[in-house]
C-alpha cells in the first residue's frame, strides 16, 4: 500500500502543513504526518497478513496488485469528494460574515473619505479630533485554537481584494518584539508595494496611495491573531496608522480568538481610544463541525461511512483534544486511508461511485475480483455471485440513504433547541439500540409502517426507558409539546427532506393536511389537548390524537423502521470503517508515555529470554538506558547523580563479576586480571552511564543539572 | 516584470486556492538582515558619460566583477548605474493603473517616463548646487485652494501635478492662497487664546530669529493642531516630523532632510530618500547644507532671495517642528538623540532656524546625563468644562438638543476624564441613544421633553461611565442579535457580574490545563501536596480546612504578596503535576458526562487528556491565558504565569463541572 | 520689505541681537582680565611661537564658552590670515573615534581644497591626519582643534584623544587643542596628557548684567529707525532699568538660573512680549515673562487631573503614609475601595476606568514604574512610585477648582 500512503501524505502536507509552517513553534510535537507514515507501515504489515492466502501463485499476484491499484484509485476518488465537499461547506459558512464585513468596510471608507486631505508634506493636518480614529473590525473566531482560521483570513483577504480594496494580511509574526515596529511596516510595504525597503516608513505608503489607480479605494489591513501579537509593537502600529488615517484611509480587521476583552488586555487605554471597533462573529467551531458532519458523513457525499465506535472516538477527540476542525478532518482522512488500505473489499466503494457516474469502466472486473475475494475471505461456496453483490450493494446504498434522511429529520426536530448533530450522529450509529429493538421484533422494513401510524402501538420509551438521556427519546418528548407554529415549520422541513423517500413523504404530507384542517379550528384547545396527552401515559391512543402525537409517532416509526445503523447491514464493511484502535494509535500517539513504557517494559519489544522473569528488578542484561530509568523510578523528581551512578555500577559490575568468575585462573593472576578489568570496566561503565544519561536527556525524560543543584538531574517525566 | 504578473494573479485568483506572496529577498528566520554600515559600502570607480550609458557599471565595473551590487547614491554612475537589483531599476517598472481606456494609461506611463528622465539630477545623487538653482525658480500653477477644497476626484490630477512639476519652497507652507486670519485661528480653538497669542509672540514678526520653543501639555489639548494652524495663519515655511511616525533616528533625519531638499518619495525614485543618513554627525552636516541651499548663505542677499520667492512663503526663517518628542525617550540611545536635538540650535549656529518641540510631558521629565540650555517653555493646559462644552458643540447639527444632552452627561463624565477624544467618542454613542425616542432630529426640545428624554436616558449613564471600550455590533448583523444580547450586557459591566457561559470554544483538556495553571499561579506551592493527593479528591476537603487553619497567620502577608506580586509563576513540572491530579480527580464528572453519550468514550477520552498537553500549553500561551515569564534567575527552566481572572477561571470550571472553589486556597 | 512699522523693526533688531552671541559677548571682552583676552593670548602666543598647546575651558552650561572662543578665533583669523585651520568637533556627534577622524579629515579637506572620500578607512584617516599635522607644522600653519562636549570624548577608550595628544608630542607638528566642557569631574588619564591650562567661566556679575541689559536693549540711533521713536524707547527703557521693582524681578530670576544664556532666554521672552501698537517695552513684559518662564510642571499636571485621577493620587499618598514600601495598581484599587467604603464617596468607578485614569497619570509623569524591565508583567502588578511630594499634592488639591471636600479632608487627616 505504498502509493496511497505516499499520495495521502503528500496531500496532507499540502493542506495542514501550510498551517504548520506558519505555526511551527506552537506545533512542536505535532504528530500528523509521521503518524501517517507509521500507519502506512502498519498497513503494509497488515496488508501482507490478510492477503497471505492469495499470495501463493503469480496470477493472484497480478490480481492482488491490480486490486491494490483499484483500491488506491478508489481512495483518491472518495477522499477528493469528501475534501471538496468539506471545503465547499466551510466556504459557504463564512460567506455571510464576509459579506457583512465587505459592506462595513465600504461604509466606513465612505465615512473617512471626506476627512482625507491632500495636505502637502508628510504630516496630517487634522481638522477635528474624532477623525483620527481607526475603524476596526474585531472578527471573533470563537475558537482558542488558531489553526482553522488561517485559511479563513486568507479567503477574507481575497474576497475583499476582489471587491476592489487594497488588502494586506499581517500575522503575529510581523508583530514580534524582536523586529519591532520596523518589521511589521516592512511586511506591510512589501504586500502593498511589492518591494522591500530597509527604512520602512509610512510616508512611502502615503505617496504610494496618492498615486493614480491606488487612490479612491480603502486600504484594509488584516491581522490574523491579535492575541499572539506583541502588545507594544501592535499599539505603536495602531498609533501610527491613526496618525496617518487622514491621508491613508486604513481600515483594520483583527482576528480575536477568545473574547472581546482581549484587545483591552494587550492594548493600553490611549491606544484603545484610537480604535472605533465593530465586531463580527465567525461560525462557532461546533456549528462548523455539524455542518461538516452533515455534509461529509450524514449526507453521504461519498459512500464512505464510519462505524459507531469510530464516530464516538472522533467526537471525543474533537471535544477533548484540540477542538480544531483541521484535526478532525485529518482524523477522518486517516480513517479513510486506513479503511482503503486494510479492508480488502473497500475498492468496491470506488466502483460504486464510478457506477453512480454511470461510466462503468472496469466495473465487471471489480465485481469479479470482489467475488473471488469474498470466496477467499469468508470461505463460502460460490453462490456469492456478482448478482448478490451488486444487489446487496444497491440495497446497502438505499438503506444508507434512508438512514441519513431519518437522521436529518431528527436533526431538524432538534434544531429548535440546539441539538448537536454530532451527538445525534453518534447515537444514530449505535448498533446495540437497533439490535435491541430488532430482538423485540419491533423493527419492520417499510411494510409495518403504514398501519403502524393508525394502530395504537407502544412507543420507544418503554423499550428504551432503562436508558437515560437518550437523545432520540428527548427529541420525541420535545416534538410532543412543540407549539403549533414550530410544528408546522418542522413538518415543512421534513417534507423537503424526505422528497425522495416516498413512504415518509406521504405521511408527512398527510400530517400537514391535518394541520391545515386544524388551522380553522381553535388552536388553544389543540395545544391543551397535546399537553394533556403528553401528561397522560401514551399507552391508549384514541383517534383523537393531537398533531404533536401524530408527529411524534411518525418520528418514532421513522426511527425504528428506517434508521438502520450501517453496522447492522450486510456488507457494511465495504463502506464502513470501524477499527478504532488503529485510528487512535495513529492520532493520539502519546510519545512521552510511549517512550517511558518502552523503557520500562522493553522485553515486550526485545522478546529476549534473559530478562523476562524479572518484574522490575533491574538486571545487568537489560539495556543501559532502561536500567537507568528503572533506577530513576526510586528517586523523586531530583536524582543525585552520584547515587545513581553507584547503583548503576553495582548492577553492571555483578555482571562483569560473573563473567570473570567463570574462567579458572591462579588467584594472583586472577586478582590482577580482576582489578585491571576493574579499572578498565570502571571507565567503560562511566562511559555507558554518560551515554545512557544523554539518551534519557534527548528523549526528554530528565533535565541536565541546573546552576543551583549541580549534582542533581531533574526528572521531567510525567504521564505514567 | 514579475510584479506585474503577480498583480494579475492576485486580481483573478479569487477562486484559485493557493495565493503567492512576492518575496523580494531572503527572509532569514534565525538571523536578521544586517544593515549595511557606511564604511562597508563598496564604491566602484566607473566613469559614465551621458553619451553612452553602456559605460556605466558594465562588465568592467569592480562591483560587477566582485558580484556585489552598487549602492544607490554612492555609485559614481549615479542613476545610470546598471549594476542594480532588477526591481530597483525605475524605468522598466510597470505601472498598474486601473483605467477605463487603455490609451489614457499609455499616456500616463509616457508622461511618467519623461519626467523620470527630467528627474534624474534630483534623484538620490542630488547635489546642493543643483537644488540651489532649482529652488528659486518660480512655477505658477493652479491655486492650491482648489485642492484644499477636499473633493476626491480632482485629487487624482492633483497628484499628477505633484509628480510632474518641480516642487518649490512653497511646499513647506501649508494653505497659501487662502486667507486664514488670526481670529479664525483663535475661534477654532476655544479657551486657548492666550496661549496662541503667546506662541505668535514667540514666533515673532517675519525674518526675526528666535530661540527654541518647547510646547507641552496633556494629550489631546491641541498642541499639534494649534502649531500647524498657527503656521497656516502665518504662512511661513516649516518642516514637520513626528517622532511617532519617524520611529528611529535614521527615519527622522531622512524625513527632515527630504522635506528640506524638497524631495518626495515616489515610485519614480523607488521611494528612496534624498540622502542616506544614519549618524547624528552626517545629519548635522546635511542639515547645514540643506538649510544653506534653501535660505541662501546666512550672510547677505536675504532680501534678494526672498523677493525672488514668489511672495507665497513669507520670511526667510525655516522652522523645524519636532512632534511627540516624548517618544524619543523610548528609543535605544534615545538620550543622545534628545541631547542632540536640544543642543541643535547651538550646534547649527544659524539664526534663520527656529526649533519647536512638542511634547506631552513637561520639560523636567527630560533629564539627560549631560544638560542643555532649556528652550522656552509654553504650556497648554487641559480644557475646562465649558471649553469642553464648546468644543463638543462644534460639528453638531442640532445645537439645542445637544446642549440639553451635554447638560446631562458632561459633568459626570468630566469627573472621570477631561480628554476631548475620549469624551467625544463616548458621547457620540450616547447621543444616539439619547435621541432614540425622538423622531426628527431637528426638533428644539422644550422642558418637559428634556425631562422625558432624561428619564428614558438615565439608566444608560452609569454603565457608560464604567465602560472605556465599547464594541458596537454591525447593524446588518442584527439577525443574530438574540444570542449576542447577553454578551453585550456582560461586556458593558465587566468586573461587576460574571458572564454566564463561555463564549468561545476550548477543548476539554485545554480547560483542565487552564484551571490547573490558574491554581498553580494562585495557590502557594507549599500547599500543593496537601491540596491534591494523587489518589483523588475524596477527602481533601477536611485536609484543606486543616491546612487553612494551620496557615491562618500567614494570611495577611500572603494577601499582600498576592496583591503586590500578582499571579505567581510556576515551572512546567508543577503545572503538569497539578494537571494530572485534577484530571485523575475529575474522573467521575468526566465519566458520567461521557456515560450520557455512551460507555466507550471514557478511557480514550481520558488518556487523550494527558496526551498532548504541551501542545495545549503552547496554544494557551498563544491565547494569552498563560504568559511564559522570563526564566527565573535561580534555575534555568522557564517559568509560566497564568493571567486568567478569577471569574473567567470559575466560568471555565463551571463549563466542565469542575469544583474549582474546593481547590482554591481561600485567603 | 519696507512695510514693517518701526516698532516691528525694533523688535526684529532686538531679537536678532539676542540670538547673536558675537554681539552679546563683545562688551564682556574689553577688560584685560576677561577670559577672552586670556584665551586670545594663549592661542596667539602658541601660534607665534609655533608650538603645541592645549587648553581647557570650564564652566556651567550656557556660560558662553563657545561664544568667547568663536570671538577669539574670528579675531585671530583676521590677524593671521592663512596660518590657522580650525577643526570643530562635538562630543555629541563625534564621540566615536571613527566618525570623529572622518569628520576631522573632511574639515581638513574642505579647508585645503582636497578631495575627501567618504570611504576612507580609520587608518587612512589617521595617517592623513598625521601627515597633515606634519605638513602644517612644516608650513608653520597652526591647526586648532575645538573639542566641544569634551567629557564625551573622555568617555570610553579615548582613542581619539590619545591619537591627537600623541601627535602633539612630536615637535614638528603645530596645533592647539581646546577642550570645552561643562562637568567638573575629570578623567585622570586625560589630564595627565592635557596641559594644566584651564580657563574658568563664571556666571556674570551684577555689573555685567547691567552692562548687558543696556548693551542689548538700548536701540542704536544710527540704524534705520526714526530717531524720535528711538529716543522715546530708550528713555522709557532707562526708567525701567532704574526702577527697583525691575531690580528685584531680575534678581528673583537670577536666583533661579544665573548663566548668561538663561538670562538671554529671559530677555528674549520679555522682548517678544513687547506690544507692537505702542512699540515700547513695559515693566509688565518682564513680569509676565518671569511668570511664563518659571513653570511648576507638577502643579500644572495636578490642575489638569480629573477628579478620579485625584482620588488615585490621594490613595497612593495614603499608602505611602502607611509605609507600604511598594505598591501597584491592585493595592491602590484596594485602597480606593476602602476609601469609598469608609467615606461613601459619590464617584466609585469600575476597575477598567480606574486603570485608564492610572495610565493617564503615567502619561502625565505624575507617577512612574519603579523598574522598567518587568515587561511581561501586566500593568496592574508593576510597582509604581509617586513623583510628587505630599506638600505638592496638598497644594495642588487646595488650588484645584472643584476639589471634592473628602479628598481635602483625607489629606488634612493624613498630615
Amino acid at each position: 500500500m505504498a502509493p496511497p500512503s505516499s499520495a495521502s501524505s503528500g496531500e496532507d502536507s499540502s493542506t495542514p502543513d501550510t498551517t504548520q509552517s506558519q505555526l511551527q513553534h506552537s506545533f512542536l510535537l505535532h504528530k500528523a504526518s509521521d503518524k501517517l507514515i507509521s500507519s502506512g507501515k502498519a498497513r503494509r504489515r497488515r496488508r501482507s497478513i490478510d492477503l497471505s492466502p492469495t499470495k501463493t501463485d503469480d496470477d493472484d499476484k497480478k490480481q492482488s496488485d491490480d486490486e491494490r491499484w483499484l483500491r488506491m484509485e478508489a481512495f483518491q476518488l472518495v477522499w477528493s469528494r469528501i475534501e471538496s465537499t468539506i471545503n465547499h461547506v466551510l466556504r459557504n459558512i463564512n460567506a455571510r460574515v464576509f459579506d457583512h464585513i465587505r459592506r462595513w468596510v465600504w461604509d466606513s471608507f465612505n465615512a473617512i473619505k471626506p476627512l482625507a486631505t491632500i495636505s502637502p508634506g508628510p504630516f496630517p493636518l487634522v481638522s477635528q479630533v474624532t477623525c483620527t480614529q481607526l475603524f476596526t473590525g474585531l472578527l471573533l473566531t470563537n475558537n482558542m485554537e488558531f489553526v482553522d482560521d488561517i485559511s479563513t483570513f486568507q479567503e477574507l483577504g481575497l474576497c475583499l481584494k476582489s471587491h476592489g480594496c487594497h488588502v494586506a494580511n499581517l500575522s503575529s509574526f510581523d508583530f514580534s518584539s524582536k523586529n519591532g515596529i520596523a518589521g511589521c511596516l516592512t511586511s506591510l510595504l512589501r504586500q502593498f508595494l511589492m518591494s522591500t525597503f530597509d527604512a520602512a516608513d509610512m510616508s512611502i505608503l502615503a505617496s504610494w496611495y496618492s498615486r493614480q489607480g491606488n487612490y479612491g479605494s480603502p486600504v484594509v489591513v488584516i491581522i490574523d491573531d491579535m492575541e499572539r501579537c506583541c502588545g507594544a509593537v501592535l499599539s505603536d502600529f495602531i498609533l501610527m496608522l491613526s496618525e496617518w488615517v487622514v491621508k491613508i484611509p486604513v481600515i483594520l480587521i483583527m482576528g480575536v480568538a477568545t473574547t472581546l476583552d482581549a484587545p483591552r488586555k494587550i492594548l493600553s487605554s490611549n491606544v484603545l481610544q484610537k480604535l472605533c471597533p465593530c465586531n463580527f462573529k465567525l461560525g462557532s467551531p461546533a456549528e462548523r463541525m455539524d455542518a461538516v458532519v452533515e455534509a461529509a458523513l450524514v449526507r453521504q457525499c461519498s459512500g464512505f461511512a464510519v462505524g459507531h465506535k469510530v464516530a464516538v472516538f472522533l467526537r471525543n477527540y474533537f471535544l477533548n483534544q484540540d477542538g480544531t476542525l483541521t484535526s478532525f478532518v485529518r482524523a477522518l482522512k486517516i480513517a479513510c486511508v486506513q479503511h482503503f488500505s486494510t479492508e480488502p473489499l473497500s475498492f468496491l466503494l470506488g466502483w460504486l461511485l464510478v457506477k453512480e457516474d454511470s461510466k462503468g469502466v472496469q466495473s465487471e472486473k471489480a465485481v469479479k475480483l470482489a467475488s473471488e475475494l469474498l470466496s477467499l475471505a469468508r470461505n463460502q461456496i460460490a453462490e456469492q455471485t456478482e448478482v448478490t453483490i451488486v444487489h446487496s450493494l444497491t440495497e446497502l446504498t438505499k438503506l444508507q440513504k434512508l438512514w441519513s434522511t431519518v437522521v436529518l429529520c431528527l436533526y431538524e426536530a432538534g434544531k429548535c433547541n440546539k441539538t448537536r448533530l454530532i451527538d445525534l450522529f453518534c447515537e444514530a450509529l449505535d448498533p446495540d439500540t437497533y439490535n435491541l429493538l430488532a430482538s423485540d421484533g419491533l423493527t419492520g422494513t417499510g411494510k409495518g409502517f403504514v398501519q403502524s401510524l393508525s394502530s395504537d402501538h407502544c412507543m420507544l420509551e418503554q423499550n428504551l426507558s432503562y436508558r437515560k438521556g437518550r437523545l432520540i427519546c428527548q427529541l420525541l418528548g420535545r416534538v410532543r409539546d412543540l407549539p403549533a407554529a414550530l410544528l408546522c415549520r418542522l413538518l415543512n422541513g421534513w417534507k423537503n427532506l424526505t422528497v425522495d423517500v416516498p413512504e415518509i413523504h406521504d405521511k408527512v404530507k398527510e400530517l400537514q393536511s391535518i394541520v391545515k384542517l386544524d388551522e380553522g379550528s381553535c388552536k388553544p384547545d389543540l395545544k391543551e389537548i397535546s399537553r394533556r396527552h403528553t401528561s397522560r401515559s401514551p399507552l391508549k391512543i384514541g383517534q383523537s390524537q393531537s398533531i404533536n402525537e401524530k408527529a411524534a409517532i411518525l418520528m418514532d416509526c421513522m426511527v425504528r423502521d428506517f434508521m438502520k445503523p450501517i453496522e447492522c447491514t450486510a456488507f457494511h464493511e465495504i463502506v464502513c470503517y470501524r477499527n478504532v484502535e488503529n485510528l487512535q494509535s495513529a492520532l493520539i500517539g502519546d510519545s512521552r508515555k510511549m517512550i517511558q513504557v518502552d523503557l520500562l517494559e522493553f522485553h515486550k519489544t526485545l522478546q529476549c529470554s534473559c530478562c523476562r522473569r524479572s518484574g522490575n528488578i533491574p538486571l545487568p542484561s537489560m539495556p543501559d538506558t532502561s536500567i537507568m530509568y528503572t533506577l530513576a523510578q526510586e528517586h523523586g523528581d531530583l536524582i543525585n547523580l552520584h547515587d545513581w551512578f553507584q547503583s548503576f555500577k553495582t548492577i553492571v559490575i555483578q555482571y562483569s563479576r560473573k563473567g570473570t568468575s567463570k574462567l579458572k585462573k591462579s588467584p594472583l593472576k586472577k586478582r590482577k586480571e580482576r582489578n585491571e578489568s576493574e579499572n578498565k570496566s570502571e571507565a567503560s561503565i562511566q562511559a555507558r552511564f554518560c551515554r545512557a544519561i544523554t539518551e534519557l536527556q534527548i528523549t526528554g525524560l530528565i533535565r541536565m543539572p541546573s546552576k543551583k543543584r549541580r549534582d542533581c538531574v531533574q526528572r521531567v517525566a510525567f504521564g505514567l | 516584470m514579475e510584479s506585474e504578473t503577480m498583480l494579475c494573479t492576485t486580481d483573478q485568483c479569487v477562486e484559485q486556492e493557493p495565493q503567492y506572496t512576492h518575496i523580494d529577498r531572503n527572509e532569514f528566520s534565525q538571523r536578521r538582515h544586517k544593515k549595511q554600515e557606511e564604511e562597508e559600502i563598496l564604491i566602484c570607480e566607473c566613469k559614465c558619460d551621458e553619451k553612452d550609458l553602456e559605460s556605466a557599471c558594465g562588465e568592467r565595473c569592480l562591483n560587477v566583477l566582485t558580484s556585489t551590487q552598487c549602492t544607490p547614491g554612492y555609485c559614481p554612475c549615479g542613476v545610470y548605474c546598471k549594476n542594480q537589483n532588477s526591481d530597483m531599476v525605475k524605468e522598466e517598472r510597470p505601472q498598474i493603473t486601473r483605467r477605463a481606456t487603455r490609451s489614457s494609461a499609455l499616456a500616463k506611463s509616457v508622461v511618467e517616463e519623461t519626467d523620470t528622465s527630467s528627474q534624474h539630477p534630483n534623484d538620490a545623487s542630488a547635489s546642493s548646487d543643483i537644488i540651489k538653482e532649482e529652488s528659486p525658480q518660480i512655477s505658477r500653477r493652479t491655486t492650491r485652494s482648489s485642492v484644499l477644497a477636499k473633493c476626491s476626484n480632482n485629487v487624482v490630477e492633483e497628484t499628477d501635478a505633484n509628480s510632474q512639476q518641480q516642487p518649490t519652497l512653497d511646499d513647506l507652507v501649508i494653505g497659501e492662497g487662502e486667507s486664514f486670519s488670526f481670529d479664525d485661528l483663535v475661534s477654532s480653538f476655544p479657551g486657548k487664546e492666550s496661549q496662541i497669542k503667546e506662541l505668535v509672540h514667540l514666533l515673532g514678526p517675519q525674518n526675526s530669529p528666535m530661540l527654541p520653543i518647547f510646547i507641552y501639555g496633556g494629550s489631546s489639548t491641541g498642541k499639534t493642531s494649534i502649531v500647524l494652524q498657527t503656521f497656516r495663519h502665518l504662512k511661513r515655511p516649516f518642516v514637520y516630523s513626528s517622532c511617532l511616525t519617524c520611529y528611529n533616528p535614521r527615519i527622522m533625519f531622512e524625513s527632515i532632510l527630504n522635506q528640506l531638499f524638497l524631495h518626495r518619495k515616489k515610485a519614480e525614485n523607488g521611494y528612496s530618500s534624498a540622502k542616506r543618513c544614519e549618524r547624528p554627525s552626517d545629519f548635522v552636516n546635511f542639515l547645514r547644507e540643506a538649510l544653506v541651499s534653501i535660505i541662501g548663505n546666512p550672510q547677505g542677499q536675504k532680501s534678494g532671495l526672498s523677493s525672488k520667492r514668489s511672495g507665497k512663503a513669507n520670511g526667510n526663517m525655516i522652522y523645524l517642528i519636532f512632534d511627540n518628542l516624548e517618544r524619543v525617550k523610548g528609543w535605544d540611545k534615545g538620550s543622545t538623540v534628545l541631547s542632540l536635538l536640544f543642543n541643535l540650535y547651538d550646534t547649527l549656529k544659524m539664526p534663520e532656524v527656529g526649533l519647536i518641540f512638542i511634547s506631552n510631558t513637561s520639560p523636567d521629565t527630560y533629564d539627560s546625563n549631560m544638560g542643555y540650555v532649556e528652550p522656552n517653555p509654553l504650556y497648554l493646559p487641559d480644557y475646562t468644562d465649558d471649553d469642553l462644552g464648546q468644543i463638543l458643540m462644534r460639528h453638531q447639527a442640532n445645537k439645542k438638543l445637544y446642549t440639553s444632552f451635554l447638560s446631562v452627561v458632561l459633568r459626570p463624565f468630566s469627573r472621570i476624564t477631561r480628554r476631548v477624544d475620549e469624551l467625544s467618542s463616548a458621547f457620540s454613542l450616547l447621543f444616539r441613544k439619547y435621541c432614540e425616542p425622538i423622531t426628527d432630529l431637528g426638533v428644539f426640545p422644550n422642558e418637559e421633553m428634556k425631562r422625558k428624554l432624561f428619564s428614558q436616558f438615565q439608566p444608560h449613564i452609569a454603565p457608560a461611565l464604567n465602560e472605556i471600550f465599547k464594541v458596537s455590533t454591525q447593524p446588518s448583523t442584527e439577525v443574530e442579535a438574540r444570542e449576542r444580547k447577553p454578551k453585550v450586557s456582560t461586556r458593558k459591566s465587566r468586573g461587576y457580574e460574571v458572564a454566564d457561559q463561555l463564549d468561545f470554544h476550548m477543548s476539554t483538556s485545554a480547560k483542565y490545563l487552564l484551571i490547573s495553571a490558574f491554581l498553580a499561579s494562585r495557590n502557594p506551592a507549599t500547599l500543593d501536596a496537601s491540596l491534591f493527593d494523587s489518589t483523588g479528591g475524596s477527602n481533601n476537603r477536611k485536609r484543606k480546612r486543616k491546612v487553612s487553619e494551620k496557615s491562618m497567620e500567614q494570611k495577611e502577608t500572603a494577601e499582600q504578596e498576592l496583591l503586590i506580586k500578582g499571579p505567581g509563576t510556576f515551572p512546567m513540572e508543577r503545572l503538569l503535576a497539578i494537571f494530572q491530579c485534577i484530571t485523575s480527580v475529575a474522573e467521575d464528572p468526566l465519566d458520567d458526562e461521557e456515560q450520557a453519550q455512551d460507555g466507550l468514550g471514557i478511557q480514550d477520552g481520558h488518556c487523550g487528556l494527558m496526551s498532548d498537553v504541551l501542545l495545549q500549553l503552547t496554544s494557551l500561551c498563544g491565547a494569552n491565558f498563560i504568559v511564559k515569564g522570563g526564566s527565573c534567575p535561580l534555575e534555568g527552566s522557564t517559568r509560566y504565569r497564568s493571567t486568567v481572572s478569577e471569574d473567567m477561571a470559575l466560568q471555565v470550571a463551571r463549563s466542565i463541572k469542575f469544583p474549582l472553589s474546593k481547590y482554591l486556597y481561600r485567603r | 520689505m519696507g512695510r514693517e512699522s518701526p516698532a516691528e523693526k525694533a523688535l526684529i533688531l532686538l531679537r536678532t541681537r539676542l540670538c547673536d552671541p558675537n554681539f552679546i559677548f563683545r562688551p564682556l571682552c574689553e577688560s584685560s582680565d576677561s577670559n577672552y583676552s586670556k584665551l586670545k593670548f594663549l592661542v596667539s602666543s602658541s601660534i607665534t611661537e609655533a608650538c603645541n598647546n592645549s587648553i581647557l575651558l570650564l564652566g556651567p552650561r550656557g556660560s558662553g564658552k563657545i561664544a568667547v572662543l568663536d570671538l577669539v578665533i574670528s579675531d585671530l583669523l583676521q590677524e593671521y590670515p592663512d596660518t590657522i585651520t580650525v577643526i570643530r568637533l562635538s562630543g555629541l556627534l563625534h564621540s566615536d573615534e571613527n566618525c570623529a577622524l572622518k569628520e576631522i579629515s573632511r574639515q581638513l579637506c574642505t579647508e585645503h581644497q582636497l578631495l575627501f572620500s567618504k570611504m576612507a578607512s580609520f587608518d587612512e584617516n589617521s595617517q592623513f591626519l598625521i601627515a597633515m599635522l606634519r605638513e602644517c607644522g612644516l608650513a608653520h600653519k597652526t591647526i586648532i582643534f575645538v573639542l566641544d562636549e569634551f567629557d564625551l570624548f573622555a568617555l570610553g577608550k579615548q582613542r581619539l584623544l590619545y591619537n591627537l595628544l600623541d601627535a602633539l608630542q612630536s615637535v614638528t607638528s603645530q596645533a592647539v587643542v581646546i577642550g570645552v566642557r561643562c562637568g567638573s569631574a575629570f578623567g585622570k588619564r586625560v589630564i595627565s596628557r592635557f596641559s594644566n591650562r584651564k580657563l574658568l567661566f563664571l556666571p556674570p556679575s551684577k555689573e555685567d548684567i547691567q552692562r548687558l541689559l543696556e548693551h542689548i536693549l538700548l536701540l542704536p540711533t544710527d540704524s534705520g529707525l526714526p530717531t524720535d521713536y528711538v529716543v522715546e524707547f530708550n528713555t522709557k527703557l532707562q526708567n525701567i532699568l532704574a526702577d527697583e521693582r525691575f531690580e528685584e524681578i531680575i534678581n528673583t530670576y537670577l536666583n533661579i538660573d544665573s548663566t548668561i544664556k538663561d538670562f538671554l532666554r529671559y530677555l528674549f521672552r520679555s522682548v517678544s512680549n513687547m506690544d507692537l501698537q505702542s512699540g515700547m517695552l513695559l515693566l509688565e513684559n518682564f513680569k509676565t515673562a518671569l511668570s511664563n518662564i518659571q513653570r511648576h510642571p507638577k502643579m500644572e499636571c495636578i490642575k489638569d487631573c480629573s477628579i478620579l485621577e485625584l482620588y488615585i493620587l490621594v490613595c497612593m499618598k495614603r499608602l505611602e503614609v502607611k509605609e507600604h514600601n511598594s505598591y501597584n495598581f491592585t493595592t491602590v484599587m484596594k485602597e480606593y475601595k476602602s476609601v469609598h467604603d469608609s467615606f461613601q464617596t459619590s464617584d466609585y468607578y469600575a476597575k477598567n476606568v480606574c486603570l485608564r485614569a492610572f495610565e493617564h497619570l503615567l502619561q502625565r509623569g505624575l507617577i512612574e514604574f519603579i523598574d522598567n524591565r518587568g515587561q511581561n508583567q501586566s500593568v496592574e502588578y508593576r510597582p509604581v512610585k509617586l513623583l510628587i511630594s505630599f506638600h505638592q499634592l496638598h497644594q495642588g488639591l487646595k488650588s484645584y477648582r472643584s476639589c471634592p471636600a473628602i479628598l481635602q479632608k483625607i489629606m488634612d487627616r493624613e498630615k
